[in-house]
């Protein structure tokens, strides 16, 4: 345990924080339209949601170099206006990682707030709330359990994220090398004992959320 | 319960994969007509393609490569991966692969010696020398992972040995083998790269040498591997070194910046 580099748990950790609230927002606004709207490229905008899934690391790897490195429209703006780039960047990191988790809560948060009685968001509407009222006070509400399993299942998405994170974070120690990272370089530098230590704490710590989540989701008897 | 029942799933998916590599395990025999398989660092990903090209036109046997970093490729084939061999970037990494029991240790031999150097896709970005490197318009220096990448390792003592260590960390990003370390610097995300001279030379863009006194020498080191659990194919492996050290094949690594066994080492130009 001794000398045992803890940094790159602490930054996944972070990275995942910060990943889940990006994808919260994103996921649950995107699962709010997906639910309760019907128009014209609903589906293809589902299939985009749900493509990181199933994409190879290294596909979405390359379109965020393309689309966010330092050549890019955006990518050059955000480093005149930062000075900082978006790529090999705790930034970077963050993106990568919310990637990966953004399906998870689309997915989850949608099939929730399906699952909500329809009956009651009318009665909402009968009595006078707006839409968006009653979204946010009935709908959204009904559906917690839901969005904190999705949140959760994002957050352990989001510290295993490897892939993605090694095409665009730059490996660098202390800033973004990430515990999956770090695992992945001790392994091959020979230090078992150093991937040993991150490996069982992300183990537990994934497997624990997995079981909580099945706990959320389990039905509950009427 | 729950934590009992994955370790329960995943005891059963072992079993199953053990059995299924125990099968195809056997002699020489087994591999027939199958590739020779040969892990190469990731510096000689455009050498060794040229010089497989040669070897199966004059040999008419296949040859497949998998390029990497020296240290993950050493890893595998210590856990058994079914190379017939391995090409490293150094020489340590050779020695524990032959340590592990998966390699032939008296086949180790030295094959070329690398060259490591500054590479720009931007000339003008190119510094006459590593001490341009503290040039702060320098936003991102890409190198290859010292922990496991020869060409990074090297380019680190270099950097720490011309007092630059300190200047360059801050803007250092890391590719996990040499090849991505390129691919940083190619696609404009880095400035600028230390890689090696053999990955440069036949880029447009622009390179710098750096004086190889700065660092440990790269002594690329070969070695004939068993396999793994299907085999090796030894003859071919041995075939495929001579083929290397042979005439055509030195042309090949010479075109490539390498210096070559027997040939007058270390002359910078």
């Amino acid at each position: 345990m001794n000398g045992v580099d803890l940094r790159p748990l602490l930054l996944s950790f972070e990275v995942a924080t910060l990943a889940t609230i990006l994808a919260a927002v994103i996921g649950i606004t995107g699962a709010a339209i997906l639910a309760n709207f019907r128009f014209p490229g609903r589906d293809i905008l589902d299939v985009l949601f749900t493509a990181p899934m199933v994409m190879p690391p290294t596909v979405l790897g390359y379109y965020v170099l393309v689309a966010l490195g330092r050549n890019s429209v955006i990518g050059h703006a955000f480093e005149a206006l930062t000075g900082s780039s978006i790529v090999f960047t705790l930034t970077g990191a963050v993106i990568a990682a919310t990637i990966g988790a953004v399906p998870l809560v689309v997915k989850n948060v949608r099939a929730a707030l399906e699952e909500t009685d329809a009956t009651l968001i009318l009665a909402a509407r009968t009595l006078g709330a707006t839409r968006l009222r009653a979204f946010f006070s009935v709908q959204l509400p009904l559906a917690t359990r839901g969005i904190v399993a999705a949140l959760m299942l994002a957050f352990a998405r989001a510290i295993g994220d490897f892939g993605v994170t090694l095409m665009v974070a730059g490996d660098i120690p202390g800033k973004t090398r990430t515990a999956s990272l770090a695992i992945y370089s001790a392994i091959q530098g020979q230090r078992e004992g150093e991937a040993t230590t991150m490996v069982v704490v992300l183990t537990f710590l994934v497997l624990s959320l997995l079981y909580a989540v099945g706990k959320l989701t389990a039905r509950r008897p009427r | 319960m729950a934590i009992a029942a994955v370790a329960a799933v995943a005891a059963v998916a072992l079993g199953v994969l053990a059995t299924a590599c125990g099968k195809s395990g056997g002699g020489d025999g087994s591999r027939r007509g199958e590739p020779l398989r040969v892990a190469a660092a990731a510096d000689l990903a455009l050498a060794f393609a040229e010089v497989g090209k040669a070897f199966e036109a004059s040999s008419g046997k296949k040859v497949e490569f998998s390029f990497g970093s020296t240290g993950l490729l050493a890893k595998q084939i210590s856990e058994g991966a079914p190379y017939d061999l391995l090409a490293a970037a150094n020489a340590s990494y050779v020695d524990d692969v032959v340590r592990s029991g998966a390699c032939l240790g008296d086949t180790k031999a030295l094959y070329a010696r690398g060259r490591i150097v500054l590479w720009s896709s931007d000339p003008a970005k190119l510094p006459a020398g590593l001490e341009g490197l503290r040039d702060p318009k320098l936003v991102k220096i890409a190198l290859a992972n010292p922990e496991h990448a020869p060409y990074g390792l090297a380019a680190k003592q270099a950097l720490e040995r011309s007092g630059l260590w300190a200047s360059v960390e801050p803007r250092a990003v890391y590719g996990e083998n040499v090849q991505q370390t390129m691919m940083f610097a190619q696609s404009g995300n880095a400035d600028i790269a230390v890689v090696a001279l053999s990955l440069a030379v036949t880029l447009p863009g622009g390179y710098v040498a750096v004086d190889p006194a700065l660092h440990e020498p790269l002594d690329q080191t070969l070695v004939v591997c068993k396999g793994g659990s299907a085999g090796g194919k030894p003859n071919e492996a041995r075939a495929f070194v001579a083929f290397v050290g042979s005439e055509p094949g030195r042309a090949i690594m010479r075109r490539y910046g390498f210096l070559l066994p027997g040939e007058a080492l270390l002359p910078p130009k």
